[in-house]
């Protein structure tokens, strides 16, 4: 076979795959995006109360941390969605997917929350409290405000390891581009191609994040 | 039926952690070697990136850039099934160990070149005044100093790289997580065995990552950035 041929036969199949690997790349950015929602949600909650007042709620925290951050994404993807499905509690693969990388991230999230939280000088909860307000309104209008500058670029950065992390949600055959591109590659036996293509699409949504987070590092810490 | 699992689970109790015990141990030899490959590949361009010829360091910001965009689990497949497409066939822990090499290197070359670059720049030029060459002076007087700067990084590296050697179960290399699936496969436990795993993750990760703060809190003692 001859080059031209090749490449002539690439591009009648790339008009195949291209469409269906494109529709799988918007799966793995909505399970990026709700993974992402479930992560900051949880985080948040799991930030304040490992701050709390109260011993127990701030253990839980804790624990809960250590544990998720100790085991492996793919581990808790395949308890979810193998292991509640044993004991009853069927999930779909997506759905598994979001709730698992969601769950995992608010650990991961909740320590960079705790940190932005903590790098607000205490002088200015003292000063909210002595004008009378409560805690809770302390947090919601002076210390959260302020550390979203801190929390921001972090925050971003491990949106670009969720988006390539997603791919582990292939191997519980959750639909996204992962899961597509090895569908495809047993489909027409061009793993090389099928690989080389899906690691460029990931490539073009992670590259411009990443250049987005510098970007934004740079803004924010200018004038600190 | 659920009762009954757990029944079951615990009388095979035995066979199920002997055969987890066989996968953990191949975990800590894929994490050892993907992170020995990682700390090479992580040097030399780290040092390519510090270079003073712009055509290295633009080789080497196009690897670090490539293979941190790119998910391992993407780059495992290229090189066990698409390497296997163009007659390089490897096998499955091999492929593995250079995935994850390859693709930790990309990582570790942005730690290394700010730990190089910690390093004041003062050090080069003293070493190239007393007659050394670029090459004497990196090694020699900058990359011990870096070291310093490095290690914690360097730990908390190799903590997320032993929990992604789970991704490795994908291409068949025996680790943990393959074994626990062949088991599950086997015996229909998978409650239970994934649980089991999650348990022998933690038991390497969780004493790694203690090791790593200790290190973190003497690294930051008395440190004159």
């Amino acid at each position: 076979m001859t080059v031209a041929a090749y490449y002539a036969g690439l591009w009648r199949l790339l008009q195949v795959w291209m469409p269906q690997l494109l529709v799988a790349a918007g799966g793995t950015l909505r399970m990026t995006a709700l993974a992402f929602i479930v992560a900051a949600t949880v985080g948040l909650g799991l930030a304040l109360a490992r701050l709390s007042r109260y011993a127990a709620l701030s253990r839980f925290a804790v624990f809960y941390i250590e544990i998720v951050r100790g085991t492996p994404a793919l581990t808790q993807l395949f308890l979810i969605y193998f292991g509640l499905t044993a004991v009853g509690l069927t999930l779909q693969a997506f759905q598994a997917a979001v709730v698992g990388l969601g769950l995992n991230g608010a650990a991961y999230l909740a320590e960079v929350y705790r940190a932005g939280i903590q790098a607000i000088h205490r002088g200015q909860r003292e000063a909210a409290q002595a004008i009378g307000m409560t805690h809770g309104l302390v947090m919601r209008f002076i210390i959260l405000p302020q550390a979203v500058r801190i929390i921001l670029p972090p925050m971003a950065n491990y949106t670009i390891s969720l988006l390539k992390d997603t791919s582990v949600a292939s191997l519980i055959s959750a639909p996204e581009l992962m899961l597509r591109a090895r569908d495809l590659s047993s489909e027409y036996f061009r793993p090389m191609n099928l690989y080389v293509i899906a690691g460029l699409m990931y490539l073009a949504m992670a590259y411009p994040l990443s250049r987005a987070v510098r970007a934004m590092e740079a803004r924010l810490s200018q004038g600190r | 039926m659920t009762g009954d699992s757990w029944g079951r689970a615990l009388a095979q109790l035995p066979y199920l952690v002997h055969v987890l015990l066989l996968g953990a141990a191949m975990t800590v030899q894929v994490t050892a070697g993907g992170f020995v490959v990682a700390i090479v590949l992580g040097l030399v361009f780290a040092v390519l990136k510090t270079a003073p010829a712009r055509i290295l360091r633009v080789f080497a910001t196009a690897y670090a850039e490539i293979f941190r965009g790119v998910p391992v689990l993407t780059q495992l497949f290229l090189i066990y099934f698409g390497l296997a497409n163009i007659g390089i066939k490897l096998e499955p822990v091999p492929a593995a160990i250079v995935g994850f090499g390859i693709n930790g290197g990309a990582y570790l070359t942005e730690v290394f070149r700010a730990g190089i670059e910690a390093i004041h720049g003062g050090q080069l030029e003293g070493a190239s005044a007393i007659g050394m060459t670029r090459a004497t002076a990196m090694w020699y007087v900058v990359l011990p100093q870096a070291v310093r700067v490095v290690l914690p990084p360097l730990g908390n590296f190799a903590i997320g790289l032993l929990k992604d050697t789970s991704i490795a179960s994908a291409v068949a290399a025996p680790e943990l997580s393959f074994r626990a699936r062949t088991l599950v496969d086997q015996t229909f436990l998978s409650t239970q065995i994934y649980l089991m795993v999650a348990v022998l993750y933690l038991a390497m990760s969780l004493p790694l990552s203690r090791v790593v703060r200790a290190l973190e809190a003497r690294m930051g003692r008395g440190h004159v950035a």
